[in-house]
This record gives C-alpha cells, sequence and structure tokens, in this order.
C-alpha cells in the first residue's frame, strides 16, 4: 500500500515537472527590455490583425513606435479586452493598450499614462431603421460591449431612456446583433464606429459624442512605473515630430479602405486568410495533442488511484474528479489564467494554462471511466490473481487493466473527440487557435456566416481525423 | 503426520453481522476435509479466510508456521502455497489457456517461458485437456474451464489445495470430469480442503468431513460417521434434505 502510494506520488511529481518545463520552454527568454502588452483581440482601429494577421492600428503603432522611440521591446498580446485587463492585474502582463479610457474607478487599479487619444460615445443604428433618437429607445434592445465606456454610458442613461442592455464580448457581434435588427442601436466609441463604418459596417451614427474621454496605457497600479514613464516620454516625441498625426490619419483619414473591395467568395476568404487558418489549425491540432497527453496521465492517475485498496487515495481520487468534473471549463481557465497568478505573482503563459486547464477538465473525466472500466472488470478475476500470489501492482498490470482497458477505449476516443472541440473554449484566455481566428477574421471583414462555416469544416476534418486514427490505433492493438 | 493448516478462533464480521463464530480447525498434511453445509451457513467465507480473501477480524489461522492473520506475514508468499480453485473458475479472459497457467510460474517463479511452457502442457495433460494449450477461455466448457483453473492452481506446486464450490456453477455432465481429477489428486496426497454440495464425493474421497452451519461447525467426523450416524440435529436435518431429494 505504501509502494503504491508512493508510485502515485512521484507519478504526480513527474507529471507536473513536465507542465512546468514546458511552461518554461515556451515562455520566451526575457530580454531586460522586451515588455508584454495586453491588447484587445479586435478594436478597430485601435488594434486589429490585417491581411498578414499582424497587428494593426492606432494602439499597435504608437506602442511600437514608442517602443522604437525609447529603445525597448514589445510583445503584442491580443488575448481581448477583459483578459487582458485581467492579466495587468494579476501581473501576468506588464501594461495594456487597448482603447483603454481613464475613469476614477480604473484608477484605483491601475497607473494610466498621458492621456494619448480622446475620444467619446456615439450611438449607432441601422442605416434605414425608424430610431435615430436616444428618445426612441424605451422598450428597446441597446446592444453594448463589455467594460467598455459606451456600456457604462448606456447604463448612466438606462433608466432615463427606458431600453434593455445586451452584452457582448466584442465589437464584431455587438454590430452583427444591430445589422440583424436584434438590438435597435449600439453604444461604441466615436473612432471607433467611424472605422468601422468605413470598413464596410452597415450602420449609421446618429448621435453626437458624449461623455467625451481620454485613453491612456495601462499598468498595474504601483508597478512597471518604468515603463510608464518611458510611454509618456515616447508619446511627447512622436507628437512633437508629427509621427502621432501620421498614425492616427492612417487610420481615421478619409481615404478609402482597400479591404472592402476585396474577393468574398468562400475561395476568396479561404485564399486571403490562408497563413492566419493554418496556424490556428495548427495551435488548436497542437492544443488538442498536448492536452490529451496530459490528460491522460492526469486521468490513468487518478482513475488507479480510485481503484487501490487504499481508503485515503479513494478519497483524493474521488474528491479530484468531483472537483474538476463539476467545474465549468471557462471558470476553470479563467481562474487558471488571471486568479492563480494573481495570487502568487507568478506568470502563466496562457498555452500552459490552457493545457493545465484541459488537463484537469478532461482527465477528471477520463479518470472516471477509468475507474469504472476497471471496476467493469469481474472481480473473481482479481481474486483469481492475488490467490496464484500475485502482488496487487502484478495483477492490476497483467489482468485487470488490459481488460478494463478494452472497455474503456470507445470512452477515450470520445473524451479525445470532446477534448478536441474543448479547445475552443480557451480562447477566453487569448489563445489564438481556430476559434479566436476566426472571430478575428471576422472582426476585419465581418463575414461572419461564411468564415464561421468555414471553421466549423476545418473542426469536422480534424475530428473526422483524430477518429480515423483512433479506430487504426484500436485495431492495431487488437485490444 | 504434522499439522498444515491450524485454525484457531476464527471470527468473521461484516457490521454486525457475525458469520464466522469462533471456527477451530486443524488440517493434517495430506488430508482431504470436506465441508458441508446449508448455503449461508459460512462455509464459503470460511475457506476464503484460509488464503486471506476475506479478513479475518479475530482469531489466528497458521498455514505452514506462518500465521495469515498477522498484518505482518507477507501474504503474498503464502498465496504461492495454496491453490484457490473459485466456483466460477475465474480464468483470465485476457490471456489464453497456456498463459492462464504459465503467469505466476513466470512472474513470481521467474521461470523462463519455455519450462513453464512445458510444464504447463504436462498440467493439461492430466486434467485431460492437453489439446487446449492455445485456446481462448472463452472457447471452453465450463467443465473444460474448471479443469484448466485446477492445473493453473496446480502450477505454483502449492502444498494445499481450497475447492470453493467447484462444481456448482456446472451443466450436470461436465461435473463428473471435474471431480474425477480432484480425485486423483487426493489420490497423490494433495492436502485438500473441499467446500461442496457433492455428498458423493464426501463418501468416498473425504477423510473427515465437516459439518458447518450458523457460523461454526456443528459436527465432523469420518464420512461413516457424518452420514451414517450423524448425531447434531441440524446434521440431520440437513442430510436428510440434500439425500433425499
Amino acid at each position: 500500500m505504501k509502494r503504491s502510494f508512493a508510485s502515485v506520488v512521484s507519478g504526480l511529481a513527474v507529471l507536473i515537472t513536465l507542465l512546468v518545463t514546458l511552461g518554461f520552454s515556451t515562455t520566451p527568454a526575457k530580454a531586460t527590455t522586451t515588455y508584454q502588452i495586453g491588447t484587445d483581440v479586435t478594436f478597430p482601429p485601435f488594434e486589429f490583425a490585417n491581411k498578414q494577421n499582424k497587428y494593426v492600428g492606432i494602439d499597435m503603432d504608437l506602442m511600437r513606435a514608442i517602443a522604437k522611440d525609447q529603445g525597448f521591446k514589445v510583445n503584442i498580446k491580443p488575448v481581448g479586452f477583459n483578459a487582458a485587463v485581467q492579466a495587468v492585474q494579476s501581473g501576468q502582463l506588464d501594461g495594456v493598450i487597448a482603447g483603454m479610457s481613464i475613469t476614477k474607478e480604473r484608477e484605483a487599479t491601475f497607473d494610466f499614462s498621458k492621456p494619448y487619444f480622446t475620444s467619446g460615445v456615439v450611438m449607432a443604428v441601422q442605416p434605414k431603421g425608424s430610431v435615430t433618437k436616444l428618445s426612441q429607445l424605451r422598450g428597446k434592445k441597446v446592444a453594448v460591449k463589455t467594460g467598455t465606456s459606451g456600456a457604462d454610458y448606456a447604463k448612466s442613461i438606462q433608466k432615463k431612456y427606458g431600453f434593455k442592455i445586451v452584452t457582448f464580448d466584442d465589437s464584431n457581434n455587438m454590430y452583427e446583433d444591430v445589422m440583424t435588427g436584434n438590438s435597435a442601436a449600439c453604444f461604441e466609441d466615436s473612432p471607433v464606429m467611424q472605422y468601422g463604418i468605413k470598413q464596410g459596417t452597415k450602420l449609421k451614427i446618429v448621435t453626437k459624442p458624449a461623455e467625451s474621454g481620454s485613453y491612456g496605457f495601462a499598468v498595474q497600479k504601483g508597478k512597471n512605473q518604468k515603463l510608464l514613464k518611458l510611454f509618456n516620454k515616447g508619446l511627447a516625441d512622436l507628437k512633437a515630430n508629427g509621427t502621432y498625426d501620421k498614425i492616427t490619419q492612417k487610420y481615421l483619414g478619409t481615404t478609402k479602405s482597400s479591404d472592402s473591395a476585396s474577393d468574398r467568395s468562400i475561395i476568396g476568404l479561404l485564399k486571403q486568410n490562408k497563413s492566419a487558418l493554418i496556424s490556428g489549425f495548427e495551435e488548436t491540432l497542437w492544443l488538442t495533442i498536448v492536452a490529451i497527453f496530459f490528460a491522460t496521465l492526469f486521468g490513468v492517475l487518478v482513475g488507479l488511484m480510485g481503484v487501490v485498496p487504499s481508503k485515503f487515495m479513494n478519497g483524493v481520487s474521488t474528491t479530484l474528479i468531483y472537483v474538476f468534473r463539476g467545474l465549468p471549463l471557462l471558470v476553470l481557465a479563467l481562474f487558471i489564467y488571471t486568479g492563480i497568478p494573481s495570487l502568487t505573482g507568478q506568470k502563466i503563459p496562457a498555452f500552459v494554462a490552457g493545457i493545465i486547464t484541459l488537463m484537469f477538465n478532461e482527465g477528471a473525466y477520463i479518470a472516471a471511466f477509468v475507474k469504472g472500466g476497471i471496476n467493469a472488470v469481474d472481480s473473481g478475476q482479481m481474486e483469481a490473481a492475488r490467490s496464484l500470489g500475485l502482488p496487487f501492482g502484478k495483477a492490476m498490470r497483467r489482468i485487470i487493466l488490459p481488460q478494463g482497458i478494452r472497455i474503456m477505449i470507445p470512452s477515450f476516443i470520445n473524451q479525445f473527440i470532446i477534448t478536441l472541440k474543448d479547445t475552443s473554449i480557451l480562447s477566453i484566455i487569448g489563445i489564438l487557435e481556430l476559434t479566436q481566428t476566426g472571430k478575428i477574421i471576422i472582426a476585419r471583414n465581418l463575414e461572419g456566416f461564411k468564415v464561421w462555416s468555414i471553421i466549423a469544416v476545418i473542426y469536422l476534418v480534424i475530428i473526422t481525423l483524430l477518429t480515423w486514427l483512433s479506430n487504426w490505433v484500436q485495431r492495431r492493438t487488437r485490444l | 503426520m504434522s499439522t498444515k493448516v491450524k485454525v484457531t478462533d476464527l471470527i468473521k464480521t461484516y457490521g454486525d453481522n457475525e458469520v464466522l463464530k469462533g471456527i477451530n480447525l486443524s488440517v493434517e498434511n495430506n488430508e482431504v476435509v470436506v465441508v458441508i453445509g446449508p448455503s449461508g451457513s459460512g462455509k464459503s467465507t470460511f475457506l476464503r479466510t484460509l488464503n486471506k480473501l476475506e479478513e479475518p477480524t479475530s482469531g489466528s489461522i497458521i498455514i505452514d508456521d506462518m500465521d495469515i492473520a498477522d498484518s505482518k506475514t507477507d501474504i503474498n508468499k503464502v498465496r504461492e502455497n495454496i491453490g484457490m480453485v473459485f466456483q466460477h473458475f475465474n480464468l483470465f479472459n485476457n490471456l489464453s489457456v497456456g498463459e492462464n497457467i504459465m503467469l505466476a510460474p513466470v512472474e513470481l517463479k521467474k521461470e523462463n517461458k519455455a519450462e513453464a511452457a512445458e510444464q504447463a502442457k504436462k498440467l493439461l495433460a492430466t486434467v485431460g485437456l492437453e489439446s487446449k494449450f492455445d485456446a481462448t477461455v472463452q472457447s471452453l466448457s465450463g467443465g473444460q474451464q474448471q479443469r484448466v483453473a485446477i492445473a493453473r492452481a496446480l502450477a505454483m506446486n502449492p502444498d494445499v489445495m481450497l475447492f470453493d464450490e467447484p462444481t456448482s456453477a456446472l451443466d450436470p455432465e461436465m461435473v463428473g470430469d471435474v471431480l474425477e481429477v480432484m480425485k486423483n489428486l487426493a489420490q497423490q496426497g494433495m492436502t485438500m480442503i473441499v467446500v461442496t454440495h457433492e455428498m458423493g464425493f464426501a463418501k468416498e474421497v473425504a477423510d473427515r468431513v465437516v459439518f458447518v452451519d450458523d457460523g461454526n461447525i456443528q459436527e465432523q467426523g469420518t464420512p461413516d460417521e457424518i452420514f451414517n450416524h450423524p448425531q447434531n440435529p441440524r446434521l440431520q436435518d440437513f442430510l436428510n434434505k440434500v439425500l433425499n431429494v
């Protein structure tokens, strides 16, 4: 019993070491002057991916120009607005630049740079719709993007105008909701809305900018003061030498963008986004494979802990399964990526956080059916093996596991497919996998139906491949 | 004759339910002891405590001078010398017939495979199944499976064999072959403890018959004493039921 305990503990230790090693190997060697900067997935014209899948926009160009001017390096992490803000709070990232309005509330937890852009909230509606004034919103739905000043503004006037608020995670879904008529209007920062309309979003601005506010670059309160100073100095330089105007003109000027004229057929979309889709596909595949590997290790280990003759181990196994099967994947991912680092101060790369999340969640399901599969083997088999003098471990390995695994195989294949699909949830912590790639492409071209169709087909292709592979392995091992 | 198995004050309880209520029994070398009794009397539980498939609650079980009720005793070592045959055969479904027999010698005695295979074939011959070495377990009838199970138990050269109702799960026409194998074993001097409902076997083969009821030994003696001159009213009642069907 002692030995089995030791071996399980050492197994867990190996697993954790492996993960930590993976974590360090994927963390870029930190040069003294490279800062990790979080930003939104898509917030044109401040940040968005261009056709080459490079992040551009006012924020991005400013950040890079300032870094160049002040002699430091930046590593841009387009993890989404909320994730970026939380990651800076927890110390996962050094700073955030994401069209972030400077507010009293935010100043309690962030130190802001000097304002680099002044904006205001406008209301946008369908071009041919009947709603053109705030007073016409009574009883209707209004779309906002979570955490934006547009959302704050909407909330502040909600009572007065009596509308309902629907919250979205990115601009595109919010626009879409208005264009399809689900919501009567949306509230958005004026430069964002202007740029969106210029790019072909079929909406119309009907109000003057209200609640004008200033955008600032933010760092965790009391931390990274050096970076903040560099930013302020660089910003002053850019304003003095005309670079600042050039950048803002580039995105807000009246010259028509060429993007709206490109081929919008599915083939055209595939061609334009080939490299983004391929890298998203690779990331999803890679996540799936690594996650399956660790989840299987974790699951088998915990499953075995559930069947060894030790009440303590059985209890640990049951508890682990109960906790990790009970937690929603989304909650677990956010907890590991932003919750734990804010407590320990130790950064966890998104990919590693994603793998840990899947390892625990999928591993808990695997543990449950490993335990079930072993328990499903007739107890007489174990009794006969033990009666011959075989120790528990040998009896398990030679007799029980080979029969149990045969029972488990269909569940394994099923779990692998679920794991693949669950990787899409990791887009919440900013991993650029297939789903996140889809969101970004749509943010640029607004072709939701076609792009999601492409993404769906890619998922089905991977699942088909995975199923074939599993069946092949199953035949080969003749279990 | 020396004592092979000595059981003293053996008690086994499940929660509040006392299944064995202080059993005392000695089995001599080369002796064949047949345990009979109504179902639920505790005779199977008793047999299973003898190789610790059931943990004794109290009392001592000394086999070859080792007390297996003592937690310091290496039970795996003791079990190597005790062969066990189950009601439901319990052959390993993931192994062939030959592999079933070879498993323990190869794993525990570190015999090489060729030697173990040769021994397995010999054992199969003694139970009349020499042609079944490569067969799968699923292709055998119940009677054949039980004879393989006996061969498997013999592969470790045990000096005691325990039989837990070895013919109860068999079709009637299969029972004879299995009993024949057991009879041969007894004639070769194997020490055997057999829980069974086969009264014919008990009469013919047993040196001693033990009647268990209500968690205790109610009466024991030679087959003649037990079957022809039963003293205990419970035994008389039991025999009346099983012999006059």
